[in-house]
Order: C-alpha cells, then structure tokens, then sequence
C-alpha cells in the first residue's frame, strides 16, 4: 500500500490545483438510454480507457455503528469473486486481460475505478458489471482479506505519520464519524460478516448517488451502452444516513502521542472555508504562498531552506462533506519542535497581518492557473479531475470560473482569508513523537497514551 | 520494498506505467475454465515501437531523447546523470555525497540565486523535483511546453555553473539528515533493510545506503560534493529526455544553443565491485519494541540488465509469473490454499550497473510460525525446481508484459521516466523500443533455467541473505 509523507495532507493539496483553461478539457456530458449519466472526454490518440465512479456518501461514514472498516472490507472484496466466477478466476480474468480494476473507499464517498486498452474493454466491463451487481462475498475472501487489513494495520503500527493520522481523526472529529478509522480496527473488522457487505452493496450503491467520469479512446455511443450494462440495473435510491457538521473547535489545544522516535510528526489544523464560501479562492492563493507550494512557500523557506530544520513542510485545504480543514503539516528532530512552531506562528502572524507581496501574488496565480494541463495528462487523471468536481457538484467548467475568480484575487482578499482561517482559537497542535521541552508560556500539552480506533 | 530511489521532495507522479523498471502489478496464473477468448497478440504488437522515440547526441556528448506527445500542451524535461552514490568514494569515512549533491544542485549557480530555480519553475505553472539512486541522478521539471528551451538553459547552467555558499552546505545537510530521519530512523522496516541490504551486498557499493549512513552524514563537506560533481556531471554522462509537446527538431535546436555551451570533458570508468560468493549462511534477525507484524524477507543477488540482457527480461517474465498479483502462484499457495501467509511477493531489481537483485517479502498469519512460513516457501519453492514452471504461467506473464507497453502511452512524465532510467543503466533505445518483440522471444525453459540456478533452494548459485524482523519476546507472550 502506498505511503504518502503526510497523506492526508497531500490528499488536500492534490484536489485544489485543478484548474483554468477548460479548452484543455472538453467535457461532454453523456446519458444513456436507460439515464445514467457521465462526463466523457473522448481521447483518440492512446489505445486506453480509464472509468472512474463513485456512490457518494456510501463511504465508512455509512458503515454500521461498531463494525468500522466494512467499507474498506467491502472494497477489498467486490472482486473476490462474482458471477459464475470464484476469487481465483475473478483475478484470473482481469489479470489475464490486463485490467486494472480496484475499488476504494472514503470517509465520504465508495468509489471505484477501471483502466483497459479498448482491446480488453468488453470484458473489463463485463467484470465491473459482475462484481457490483453479483459479488459472491464467500467466507474464505472476506476471511482472507480480514487477515490482510489486520496485518496492514499491525504493520502501520509502528509509522509514526500513520499515528500521526489516527490521532488528528480523533483531536479533531471528537464524536462525529469521521473520528474512526476508515479502514477498520483490529477489534471491529473480525465483526464483519457477509451479511454486512451485502447490507452496504444492496442499499448504498444506487442511481441517485452515482457519478461516473471516463477519458479515453471511447465514443459517447459505445459509452452509453456500456453504462447501462453496468449502472442500469442499480436500485433507483440509496439508503444513507445524513450527518450533522463537524463543530468549531472550541478552543485551542495541543495534543501529543508519545512516541519513542527522533523525529516528531508535527500537524496544526485549523477549520478550513468550504468551496461555496466567497473567498475560497483567495483562501487557495494564500495558501500556496503560506505553504501549498512546496519549494518557493514562505514556510518552507522559513523552516527548511533558512532553517535546515526539517525535509518537508506543507499546508493545504481539504473540503469533506461534513468538515473543512485547513492544516500544515511537517516533521522535525524532536529538540526542534518548539522552534519549528515558533517559526510557524511568524508566519502565520505575518500572513495574517501583512499584504503579500505584488510578485508573490502574480507568481502564485500562474501557477495555480497554468499547471492545470500538468494533472490531466493521463486518461485516469482526467477522469479523476472530472470525479472530484461532479463529487463537489461543481459545474462543467468549473475551470473556467476557478480562472476567472482567482485573477480577480488582491492582497487584501488574501490577509481577510488568512485572519478568517488562521484564528489561533479555534488552532490544533497534533504531535507524535519523543516528550518536548516547553517554555513557561506555553499551553499545556494533553497527551493521549492509547490511539483509539487501532486495536 | 528496498528503497531505490529517494527524492528531494515527495513524488506523487510516479504511479504511472513503468515497464522496464520492473515496477508493476498484477499478472496471470494457471489455466482455469475460462469464458473470454483472448485477443491475439498482433505482429502489430511485437514490431510496433513502444514510445516512437528520436535520439540525437550533440557534440560534447549529450544524448538526447525526445518522445513527442501532443495531447496536452505540457512536457517533461528530465537530465539524467549516469552517475549515483554508487560512485561515491568507499572508505573515506563519509557516505551520501551524491543525494547531498543533487539537494545542492537547487542551491544556486551563475544565473541564479540560492532556490530561485524550484522558484522560476512553479512561476511559469510548472513543477520540479530530483532524485538520486546507486547508479543514476535525475532532475526533472513537468513545464507548459513552451518554456522549453529557458529551462533546457537553467539546467545545462547548472550542469557547469554550480555556486554554493558555505550557509547553504551548513543548513541543507541538516535537511538531508532530517530526511534521513524521517526515511529510515523513525522506521523500524527501513532500518531493517538498509542492514539487510548491506549484509546481503557484501564488498559492493549497493550495500550502502543512498542517503548515506547516520554517522557519516554530518561529515560531508563542500570538497566532498564539488569534487564529485566535478568528476562526473559532465554532458557526455549526461542524457537528455524530453517527453511531450515538442517538435524533435525543435527540441535539438534548442539543446544545441543551450547544453551546447557546456564543454565536453571525460568521466572516469563506473566500478561496480560484486558479490563474493559465500558459503555461510546470512540470517539477520531484529525485533523492536514498535514492530507488531512480522516479516519476513529474503534476497538473492542475480544478474541485471547490464551484465545479462536476456536474463534480465526472463526475471521479469519470472517474477511476473510467479508473483504478478493475486491469482498467481505464490500467492494462490500460501496465501489462499495453504493460510501460512496475509501477503507475499517476489521481485526483481535489475535496473543496475552493477549486479541485481530479487527480493522475496511475507507476512505470516497470527497463527503462523516464522519457522513455519519459511519451511512452507521452501517447499513450494522445492516443487517448482524442475519443470514447476508452466507454460501457460510464462505466456500470460509474457502478453501482460506486452500489454503494459501499451499502457506507457497513456502518460506524458512516464516514458522520460522508463527511458531515462533503462538508458541510464546503460540499455540503448532499441532495447526499449522492441521490449515487447524481446520478451515475446523469452521461452518457459529459460525462465525455468533461471529459476533453478538462482531459487532452487538446496543448491543455489549464491545463498540467499534472510532477514526476520520480529516484535520484540516480551510482548508475544
């Protein structure tokens, strides 16, 4: 399984930067006969074909009160078998044809994804077909694939970002469900049972939540019938339960899981501004200045490159359906951790009370406006560039109006979104790592000893 | 997995389709009853080239590559050292000159100022990064294609006009360490494999870490630095790779007025020292108090692409074959059939200079005896020895390894990726290019061949290193 350097974070930063010249994306929107519907962008030039989907709100936020991780077992075993197929000739068929198909699953959403060459279309679509409409669930694979969740998570164990992640789901979504643990817990995963997945599969996978997005060498006519091979046969609405927001935090804290390492992960989350909010676009500027960028943002300037003080450091937004967050997050040699948040707070402070600069303004909107061509140079980034906007239910050519609203962005847009984001009382410090030396002034730390949500 | 690359900063592009790095999923098993005809493999398939690449070589020695894509008015430029920290220096008592280098390269030149490239590329809507592995070095922008040729000259001035200030050696070394910290220390399995690596690479330059190691870090100095970069980065151990929206033409006009002006200058001969063969049995064992999954791992030093073209592509063809995803053998065996293990693979490194590897990985089930699941690999290994291999396993192998070349199109980064790592190794553009047509030449008995010398595992051409990394007594009471 892929390990990101701050995942979650880089989950955030990686949705934002889609965007401007929507000629480069020539969105059709295509229906077919029995109405399921799907953006199309036809590509004629590759021999490929990416589908991606997703049954939105079916993702672990649906799944059954303590049996956490059903929506992780459920993506894992759609293609254990289904049909006439068993587990070994169900991965034997896409193997064989060189399919890609996987399944995944979110706090929000289920989604899943298929990539073939157009020779192996008609099967891999077949494939899809069975394993939403008729997955076998047999013990022996959901066994198997429990026994593969409890080892990954024994094996996540000893990551300190992957506790670093643990930690912030329960700081920061307390007793909402996004606070447990997407992919199961080494307790509630031996709960989940055929039944279960059946349960989520039959009522939450429907018409009404679906959105599908394709790229590739495919026609809107052939797309069409394929759609409804797989899609038509869905029921018409899902069964989901709605959640309330995420609450503002009520005051700042800081909050430590002691580790026994020599470099701390360090997170700072804020509540973030939801993508409706009016300056949600000056909040993506100011957040590539502050840190979205990488190399050439004032916080890796400050921390790392003035500094040496650690190798990475990142902010970003992240728009869920029931939370916003806006978070930095970095690590450090353990000594270090004080220093490096008192770095983070000039920064913060100079954002929050200082205009940025001309140039810093027109490098960042050329960025932010001219490297959306660089995430849609693959059938399956341009399909997943098109799933992220019909999740968000923005427009066709959402490019286009993101262009438009981010070259109207000023500095003074930028200071008012940083002051509306940044409010030190609503801050959260995270940190997991060896105990850090504080001075008198400093907030106390909590210290949780025993991650819920893991075992 | 053993780490063969390590970056400047994360890299979030690399999940695209890497035939030759060995690097990919998924593949095909035993014969079953089965619905679908298979489409033929057409001659087409075999005889077309893959990537459809143009080479010119300048003057002073640069190679260049260029793999024209029009769909998206972007292109990745990528510079390839043929150079890593397998080249370093041994026994000076320093280690990671050539990772510490690469971090240096963005710390200023003639043209510009500490940082200010990273800075100029993310101002024109574009992205950068670099990274260092034994045997090569590689920077790489992702640009809209009409920068080219100003970041062909930010490159080839960085490639003569190095200039560092002694602030920025002092601080950047606290930045690679801090990365070393965060790669390997704070990371019992890292920590594991960098030991297991160099136990199993003994008196090889591989058996060193990239980054290098702990206490030989905070050691490097500016003479360690320059005078590597001096020795090697030169254009004639350079290859240039650009893969996008480009005229070729345009793109060797281009390189000419730019990497032109770099003067020719020779680069020593690359010495990889190799393995001895050992006759005593290599086992490492470590257990940590943070680990709560046991692993086991075991590696074999095999020939790669450099030594053995054509046992380099049955390697491939083996490993698919054996471990190519779920409905394959290792896996349907002991993980399905038998339950000894949650998960097991077999792969191959063979993208080297010097000699390659196979790494086997697994983890036990909670019922499982570590003991257990060796003695359980061993005898599936046992029945595969001899004629174990199967022709229907090898052919699916064979047209998923074909299929993949397909799939390499589909992206703009990816092909100056597999084409600057494979030539970097020193594989030339042919062997690229009719990757399909060569594979298809790779017959059952030579995979079964190279899996009886070097897998048998009563005779093996060398021992293999095995390493348990294991929770720590106490708490499996």
């Amino acid at each position: 399984m892929k390990k990101h350097i701050l995942g979650f974070l880089l989950l955030g930063v990686m949705i934002a930067p889609a965007s401007g010249q929507a000629s480069v994306l020539d969105i059709q929107s295509v229906t077919s006969e029995k109405g399921i519907a799907a953006w199309l962008v036809e590509d004629k030039t590759v021999p490929v074909l990416s589908l991606q989907f997703a049954f939105l709100g079916a993702g672990a936020i649906n799944d059954p009160d303590g049996k956490q991780g059903v929506s992780q077992l459920l993506s894992n075993t759609l293609d254990e078998g289904a049909g006439d197929f068993d587990a070994k000739e169900f991965q034997e068929a896409l193997n064989d044809n060189s399919i890609s198909l996987s399944f995944s699953s979110s706090r929000d959403n289920f989604s899943g994804s298929l990539k073939t060459l157009n020779k192996y279309q008609d099967t891999a679509f077949e494939l899809l077909s069975m394993a939403l409409s008729s997955p076998r669930f047999e013990d022996e694979a959901i066994e198997r694939m429990k026994q593969a969740n409890m080892a990954r998570i024994r094996s996540n164990m000893s990551d300190p970002e992957w506790l670093a992640a643990r930690l912030s789901n329960t700081v920061l979504f307390e007793n909402h469900a996004y606070a447990r643990n997407s992919g199961g817990t080494l307790s509630s995963l031996p709960k989940i049972t055929a039944q279960d997945l059946e349960e989520k599969r039959s009522k939450q996978f429907a018409k009404d939540n679906l959105i599908v997005a394709v790229s590739g060498n495919i026609t809107a006519e052939d797309l069409k019938i394929y759609l409804d091979q797989v899609f038509a046969n869905l029921p018409e609405t899902a069964e989901l339960k709605t959640l309330e927001q995420v609450p503002q935090p009520e005051g700042s804290q800081i909050v430590q899981h002691k580790l026994p390492v020599p470099q701390t992960v360090v997170e700072i989350a804020y509540p973030g501004l939801s993508r409706m909010d009016e300056d949600y676009f000056a909040a993506e500027v100011m957040n590539y200045i502050f840190g979205g960028a990488g190399f050439g943002s004032r916080l890796t300037e400050t921390v790392r490159e003035q500094n040496g003080l650690t190798y990475g450091i990142y902010s970003g937004m992240q728009d869920m359906k029931y939370a916003d967050l806006y978070s930095i997050g970095t690590s450090t040699r353990s000594e270090k951790v004080a220093e490096v948040l008192n770095l983070i707070e000039k920064e913060t402070m100079k954002i929050k009370s200082t205009k940025v600069t001309a140039k810093e303004l027109q490098d960042a909107k050329s960025y932010l406006l001219g490297s959306v061509p660089l995430s849609l140079t693959s059938t399956d980034k341009i399909a997943s560039v098109m799933l992220s906007f019909q999740s968000r239910n923005l427009p066709e050519d959402y490019l286009d109006i993101r262009e438009h609203e981010i070259k109207k962005v000023t500095p003074d847009d930028i200071k008012r979104a940083a002051n509306r984001i940044l409010q030190n009382d609503k801050k959260t410090i995270l940190l997991v790592g060896a105990a850090i030396e504080q001075d008198n002034q400093s907030e106390a730390i909590r210290y949780i000893e025993t991650l819920p949500d893991i075992e | 997995m053993s780490k063969k690359i390590i970056s400047r900063s994360v890299l979030n592009w690399m999940t695209t389709t890497c035939m030759m790095i060995g690097g990919v999923t998924v593949t095909p098993p035993d014969a079953h009853a089965k619905i679908y005809i298979e489409p033929e493999k057409t001659d087409n398939q075999l005889e077309e080239k893959v990537f459809g690449a143009q080479t010119a070589t300048l003057e002073n020695g640069l190679q260049i590559v260029v793999i024209e894509n029009s769909r998206a008015p972007v292109l990745t430029h990528m510079i390839w050292y043929q150079v890593g920290s397998a080249d370093e220096p041994r026994g000076d008592g320093v280690s990671g000159a050539a990772h510490f280098l690469e971090h240096l390269m963005f710390k200023g030149s003639k043209a510009l100022s500490p940082g200010e490239f990273s800075k100029l590329i993310r101002s024109i809507g574009g992205n950068d990064n670099a990274f260092t592995s034994w045997d090569y070095t590689a920077y790489f922008q992702s640009i809209p294609s009409q920068y080219l040729r100003a970041v062909m000259a930010l490159e080839a001035d960085r490639m003569m006009n190095l200039s560092i200030l002694d602030k920025d050696i002092e601080s950047e070394r606290e930045v690679i360490i801090e990365e070393r910290r965060m790669r390997t220390d704070n990371d019992p399995k890292a920590l594991f494999m960098e030991q297991l690596r160099s136990a199993m690479f003994q008196n090889s330059p591989y058996a060193e870490p990239i980054i290098g190691w702990r206490d030989e870090m905070p050691k490097l100095e500016r003479q360690d630095v320059l005078s590597y970069y001096q020795t090697w980065y030169s254009p004639s151990n350079a290859i240039l790779v650009v893969s996008g929206d480009v005229k070729f033409e345009d793109a060797v006009k281009w390189a000419k007025e730019t990497y032109g002006k770099v003067p020719a200058r020779s680069v020593p001969i690359h010495t990889r020292s190799t393995v001895p063969d050992r006759t005593a049995d290599l086992r490492l064992t470590m257990s940590d108090d943070a680990v709560r999954q046991p692993m086991l791992m075991k590696g074999w030093v095999v020939p790669s692409f450099a030594e053995d073209k054509r046992a380099y592509i049955g390697f491939e063809v083996l490993t698919e074959a054996l471990s190519g995803g779920a409905a394959t053998r290792l896996y349907q065996t002991l993980v399905v059939e038998k339950k000894k293990a949650v998960s097991i693979s077999l792969s191959y490194d063979g993208d080297a200079r010097g000699q390659g590897s196979l790494w086997l990985y697994a983890m036990p089930t909670p019922d499982t005896t570590m003991e257990e699941l060796e003695k359980e690999i061993e005898i599936l290994f046992r029945e595969i020895v001899g004629n174990g291999v199967t022709q229907d396993a090898v052919e699916k192998a064979k047209t998923r390894l074909i299929d993949q070349a397909m799939f390499a199109r589909d992206s703009v980064a990816g092909p100056a990726m597999v084409i600057g790592q494979a030539l970097a190794v020193g594989a030339t553009l042919d062997d690229i290019e009719y990757w399909p047509r060569d594979v298809e030449k790779i017959t059952r008995e030579e995979v079964q061949t190279l899996f009886d010398i070097y897998l048998n595992p009563v005779t093996p051409k060398r021992l293999p290193v095995t390493g348990l990394l294991l929770p720590k007594e106490s708490k499996e009471k």
